[in-house]
């Protein structure tokens, strides 16, 4: 049980460590909340569709800004997607990016863009892993037993 | 003249200059002086602008009226010339011609009078020629001496013949060869004639024929006479007429000899003549002579000289000048006067006799002057002609016409001058032109004067008029600029108060979400409230800001919903009573009960009419009390005298009631000159106003636009006694003639029995009179020692069997049946109790007495303690209002009583649940799953504190219409005495613990908030479908997702699509209760899906909220959704607490029994 006790002590630092960092907000609080007993696998579920939904918007957004003649239109529409998902999920510091992103899509700032689409892209990768961190250490606790604690 | 006008207009100028830099200077100070008292930058700029405008202005008048003036006075000016010049130059031209003719004809006269004369005389002198000579030749062979003396005697009498024959002669003379002299001459100055000869003696006849022989050779001169000296003449005097011999001959010296022309005036043997002077006659003589010949030997046989007077040219020339007036003269060539029109002497006298005189030296002062004249014009060259017209010879002081003609005679060329003074041709003529001259010029300068006068004075009306203008123009200016910073004003409060009001709905929420929280001291729970309270207010205050603008910017649309007016009302008087409590003041509401109960309109609106009225009420008024009067139209019309005249007609047209209400306070009042301005915005009756109580001025502004766009309207009437009586009717819709319940017929079979024990002396004399109204007796007592009186009186409490009697006040005998049959109700104020001691036990206790008897009712404070009311209830006092106590309270207390009463009847000691749910009958849905479920749980007292806090909190009225506290009154029952012990858990815990149970059920209640609401969720990104479907779901909601717009709009249509009539679609709800939309989605966004939805909506009465989702926080996005028909708007990522008490304000704005067919 001290293993449990361990691992669910480890867990809530790494919450409040990514809190803190600003990779998280309430928003994935509220998400937490959400998930009861009849919808187990919200987060997760929720999650796993904003990985994949997130990927084919960064991959849409690469296609996007690679072409010739560069519709800042559509960029800022996959641009704000991309924000509208991530700060329903909580991702703070992918959304300011996004918030950027949008704002040189808007002055139509090509070099601007492309640098945000790299910071956008590094952002997700570090959201994604911390996230995914984070659920293996869920997951951790589930096996040993213990039950996944709330934190504030 | 022309010098003179613009000598003239150069004097107006520079007097226009002199006024005009006059009025500068006092406008100058007299705008100082105002700016003095001003004191205000921003008027002082204008004034100097206006200032500026202003002197621009008259310089421009000015220069035109100069221009004017002088253009006046040119044409005035050649005008008068043109008219000077035209009258006298035709008629001085014709009366020159005039005059010339006059003086030709004046001159001409004595000229023809001369040449008369010069001709008779010539004649006279050829006759006597012709006669002598025949004489001589018929008697030249006169041989002797007596011969010779008839030829004499015969030359007498011819000579005499002729002389007779003409007057006018002076002397005929006639001078023989031998010396011999006849002559006959006429003495003008005795009128006496004369026969004048010589001696014949001392002339031979040999001598005679010795002349005439040798005189061929010698001739004969005047020597002759000369030597003859010696010889006598003699003179006789003649009868003028006959010629006879009349006087004796007397012989005269020689030296009294006529003139006797001689040879030597005929030197040439031709006749001649020239003008002599004689001593007889002072006028010149003009005398002829002409030789007489032999015809035979053609010599020169006698001379005959005739000699005429000229004196009578000179008397013509008299009576000319007399009757014409001026002078005329005639002179020989060299000058020598002839004859004058004056009577001074022609002659001078010298040493050597009469001499001619010259014109110039003549006595006559005119005539001197003007040959002088004459002389010096032309000197001693005298003209061709010597015809000289001269107009204007200046002679001593006067203007004189001067004209002389040349009369050229023979040997004796002459001169006439006439010398006329022009005083006596133009002499009127001058006078009148220097009149008409005058007259000319004074009348242009009179005119030009008046002109000028005219020109100023019209001017000057035309500034003026232009300095209005201008005037008018820049106030015209300023007041668009008002009207536009207006409009800048109205929408920057709209747009701030809107921005300011999410915030604040943020703060207030999260407030709730504190409050709720159970970990809060007591003192944070109190400020924590307080927070609240105030955001409560600020939020209100906003509110009002944002309502105003909404309304001055005509944005104000009013809904049509129905409610029921009583109860809204009611709940307002619950609400401030509150606060009255605090001022003691009394608030009552006195609704009549013919009003009808639902009636249609926007009842969030109707209560901020009335919360407006009633807080400022609660401002002014520090003591007595506060009467919220209600009632309709149609029972009033009469009594109420109608303030507002109104036809009849229009109050039932279209269903619709016209509702008038009162309120009426006794504070300080408003004075009646401000009944009008209180109503404008920022207007308070006093300015220390603000000072003393605080507030905009906004809330009567909002009142005033509300009641009016109600179709109502609302002043200050005149009331007896101090306070302020405002009155107002609403004109609302019925939805049907429901007719107004009856109480009298519903009451008058139980037999009640009401005992009115209150401290509001205005409330309860309301109440017991409306209850006197429906036929129930009623006693007031408005303190203790009444009370126990009336209930003394009432029931004889000496004796607590059932066989007692008493009489009511009517001195009925009340029978035991009917004691049995009535209820009695005693309401007691629980402030007529003494609570500050103990004795308020004491009274309890004197009560019990009559609890088995009669149902007691409570009228709580807000304030009471728990202590009492566990009292109360332990004492099995359970019915319990709160104050005020007014009418439908009553009606529960009266229907509980026969409730309680039938049923005890029935089934003695039963519990009577029952009796809760007709209290609830009225609550709203929520409470009345409270009830149910502190019914289930057994605890069934439910502290009204609490209650109303949490109908507070829970955001459904919150939002909607924050200035309406419902205080939801809660008649507490507890049928069973038994279950006591079982009563709340408050009884155990303190006030706090009390608290977070309640809050534990009220987030119990937040998390269902959203039962049974049909939500469309129109999203396209999956993760947030999913998280706000979790979200809706959990609070209780169906939700539906669509992924973009096009198909929310179908989903939204098809059902309605699906072969329904339109009629069927107006009455079947709409599938959803709100639709939440995704601003940006694919296929189409969410602004085109909420216009495609609201043109379908078009022509329904359906309106289906839409809330706008969006990630977008800008208000510019806010404006676009709410402009395309959206009613709310969230950003992403939604916040829970936001979205449900979004969704709730909008749901609760359709039909309530909507919501409450799917609660069920």
């Amino acid at each position: 049980m001290s293993s449990v006790l361990q691992l669910q002590r480890q867990f809530i630092d790494y919450t409040t460590s990514l809190h803190n960092e600003g990779y998280l907000d309430n928003q994935f609080t509220e998400l937490q909340k959400l998930q009861d007993e009849s919808n187990p696998d919200f987060v997760t579920e929720v999650v796993s569709m904003y990985f994949e939904d997130s990927d084919k918007l960064l991959n849409n957004l690469t296609t996007a800004l690679q072409q010739r003649n560069v519709d800042y239109k559509q960029v800022d529409a996959h641009a704000h997607q991309f924000k509208g998902s991530s700060s329903s999920i909580g991702a703070k510091r992918v959304t300011n990016v996004c918030a950027h992103f949008k704002g040189f899509c808007e002055a139509k700032n090509l070099d601007g863009c492309l640098r945000c689409l790299q910071q956008v892209k590094q952002e997700y990768i570090f959201f994604r892993n911390k996230l995914e961190a984070l659920f293996r250490l869920e997951q951790q606790i589930l096996q040993a037993g213990g039950s996944v604690p709330m934190v504030e | 003249m022309h010098l003179c006008n613009t000598m003239a207009a150069s004097f107006i100028k520079q007097v226009f200059i002199k006024i005009h830099s006059a009025v500068n200077s006092w406008e100058r100070s007299h705008s100082r002086c105002r700016r003095r008292g001003l004191h205000r930058d921003v008027e002082q700029d204008d004034l100097q602008h206006n200032n500026a405008n202003c002197l621009s202005s008259y310089y421009s008048v000015f220069v035109a009226r100069l221009a004017i003036m002088v253009m006046l006075a040119i044409l005035i000016g050649l005008l008068t010339i043109l008219t000077w010049h035209f009258t006298r130059l035709y008629t001085r031209a014709s009366l020159n011609a005039l005059a010339y003719g006059l003086r030709y004809e004046l001159l001409q006269r004595p000229v023809l009078r001369m040449w008369s004369i010069l001709n008779s005389t010539v004649e006279i002198t050829t006759a006597q020629v012709k006669l002598s000579e025949f004489v001589i030749r018929k008697y030249n062979k006169a041989e002797n001496q007596a011969e010779q003396v008839e030829v004499y005697a015969i030359m007498r009498e011819v000579t005499w013949a002729l002389f007779a024959s003409h007057r006018a002669l002076n002397s005929i003379t006639i001078k023989y060869k031998n010396g011999f002299v006849q002559a006959f001459h006429r003495d003008p100055r005795d009128n006496s004639t004369y026969y004048i000869y010589n001696d014949l003696t001392n002339y031979t006849m040999a001598g005679l024929y010795d002349v005439n022989t040798s005189s061929s050779h010698h001739g004969w001169n005047d020597q002759t006479i000369h030597s003859n000296i010696s010889a006598v003449w003699y003179r006789e005097p003649l009868d003028p007429d006959t010629g006879e011999k009349i006087g004796k001959q007397k012989a005269i010296p020689p030296d009294e000899l006529i003139n006797i022309a001689g040879i030597s005036q005929v030197p040439y043997g031709a006749a001649s003549w020239h003008v002599a002077v004689s001593k007889f006659t002072n006028s010149p003589l003009l005398s002829a002579a002409m030789p007489v010949r032999d015809a035979a030997q053609g010599s020169i046989v006698a001379v005959v000289g005739v000699t005429t007077s000229l004196y009578s040219v000179g008397q013509l020339m008299k009576e000319l000048v007399e009757f014409h007036s001026g002078h005329i003269y005639l002179t020989s060539q060299e000058g020598w006067l002839l004859a004058t029109s004056s009577t001074t002497p022609l002659l001078r006298n010298s040493t050597s006799g009469p001499n001619l005189m010259m014109a110039v030296d003549s006595q006559d002062p005119v005539i001197q002057a003007g040959a002088k004249w004459l002389l010096k014009a032309y000197g001693k060259k005298p003209p061709p002609n010597h015809e000289v017209h001269i107009e204007k010879a200046k002679l001593g002081n006067k203007l004189y016409y001067i004209d002389s003609f040349f009369l050229n005679l023979k040997r004796l060329p002459m001169v006439g001058v006439l010398i006329v003074p022009r005083k006596y041709i133009m002499g009127k003529v001058d006078e009148r032109a220097f009149k008409t001259l005058m007259i000319l010029i004074s009348a242009s300068v009179c005119i030009l004067v008046i002109g000028c006068v005219c020109i100023f004075v019209l001017t000057n009306g035309v500034s003026k008029e232009m300095k209005l203008r201008a005037e008018l123009i820049s106030h015209l200016d300023a007041r668009r600029k008002a009207e536009a910073s207006s409009n800048y004003k109205s929408q920057f409060l709209a747009n701030m108060s809107h921005e300011l009001r999410t915030p604040m709905a943020a703060v207030i929420g999260l407030l709730d979400i504190l409050i709720s929280d159970e970990c809060l001291t007591n003192e944070q729970y109190a400020t924590v409230s307080q927070i609240r309270r105030c955001s409560t207010a600020l939020l209100r205050l906003l509110n009002n800001i944002l309502d105003i603008s909404k309304v001055e910017s005509g944005k104000l649309v009013l809904e049509e919903a129905e409610f029921d007016m009583g109860r809204e009302l009611e709940g307002l008087v619950d609400m401030f009573s509150v606060q009255c409590k605090n001022h003691n003041v009394e608030t009552v509401i006195d609704l009549s009960d013919d009003m009808p109960k639902v009636v249609q309109g926007d009842s969030a609106r109707v209560v901020q009419i009335f919360a407006n009225l009633i807080s400022n009420s609660i401002k002014f008024t520090t003591s007595g009390y506060i009467i919220l009067r209600g009632w309709c139209e149609d029972s009033h019309s009469f009594i109420e005298n109608g303030n507002f005249l109104l036809e009849k007609s229009s109050c039932k047209k279209d269903n619709k009631v016209i509702l008038w209400f009162e309120v009426d306070d006794t504070g300080c009042g408003i004075d009646p000159s401000k009944w009008e301005s209180v109503f404008e915005s920022f207007e308070q009756a006093d300015p220390s106003t603000t000072r003393l109580h605080g507030g905009t001025g906004l809330g009567l502004c909002i009142v005033r636009t509300l009641v009016n766009k109600m179709g109502g309207e609302i002043r200050v009437v005149k009331k007896n006694g101090p306070g302020t009586l405002m009155q107002l009717y609403l004109l609302l819709g019925t939805p049907v003639d429901t007719p107004p319940e009856n109480y009298k017929l519903k009451y008058a079979d139980h037999n009640l029995k009401v005992v009115l024990a209150l401290n509001g002396s205005m409330g309860r004399m309301i109440l017991s009179k409306w209850l006197f109204k429906i036929g129930v007796h009623a006693w007031d007592a408005c303190e203790w020692n009444e009370l126990t009186h009336i209930l003394q009186y009432l029931f004889i409490p000496s004796r607590y069997t059932q066989n007692l009697t008493f009489e009511c006040s009517k001195d009925e005998p009340i029978t035991k049946q009917e004691i049995e049959a009535s209820v009695f109700i005693i309401v007691v104020d629980i402030g007529l109790l003494n609570l500050s001691t103990d004795i308020w036990k004491e009274q309890l206790n004197f009560l019990d007495i009559f609890n088995k008897r009669a149902k007691f009712a409570w009228v709580l404070n807000h304030d009471t303690s728990n202590t009492i009311k566990m009292e109360l209830r332990n004492r099995g006092h359970l019915l319990m209002v709160n104050e005020p106590l007014y009418k439908s309270k009553l009606v529960q207390i009266m229907e509980a009583a026969i409730k309680e009463k039938t049923i005890s009847l029935r089934h003695g000691d039963t519990d009577t649940h029952e009796l809760l749910e007709i209290d609830n009958v009225h609550s709203d849905p929520e409470s009345s799953n409270d009830s149910e479920k502190s019914l289930n749980s057994n605890s069934t007292g439910i502290v009204q504190v609490e209650e109303t806090r949490r109908v507070v909190s829970s955001s459904r009225y919150g939002i909607v219409s924050n200035c309406f506290l419902e205080l939801t009154e809660v008649c507490s029952e507890r049928n069973k005495p038994g279950a006591n012990e079982a009563f709340p858990v408050a009884i155990n815990n303190d006030n706090a613990r009390e608290k977070r149970v309640q809050y534990a059920e009220k987030t119990v209640n937040v998390q269902k908030s959203l039962e049974g609401v049909r939500i469309l969720l129109a999203e396209d990104t999956p993760i947030l479908q999913r998280v706000a479907t979790i979200m809706l779901e959990k609070m209780g909601a169906t939700v539906a997702v669509v992924g973009d717009g096009l198909q929310a709009v179908e989903a939204l249509q098809s059902p309605l699509e699906d072969g329904m009539t339109a009629q069927q679609q107006m009455r079947d709800p709409p599938p959803y209760d709100l639709i939440l939309m995704d601003c940006q989605m694919p296929k189409m966004d969410g602004y085109e899906a909420t216009k495609a939805i609201r043109r379908a909506e078009m022509g329904t009465d359906l309106h289906i909220p839409i809330v706008a989702l969006t990630a977008h926080a800008m208000s510019s996005d806010e404006a676009k959704c709410l402009e395309v028909g959206m009613d709310a708007y969230l950003t992403k990522p939604i916040d829970c607490k936001l979205m449900v008490s979004t969704i709730l304000s909008l749901t609760k704005l359709q039909p309530n029994s909507h919501i409450i067919k799917s609660t069920e």
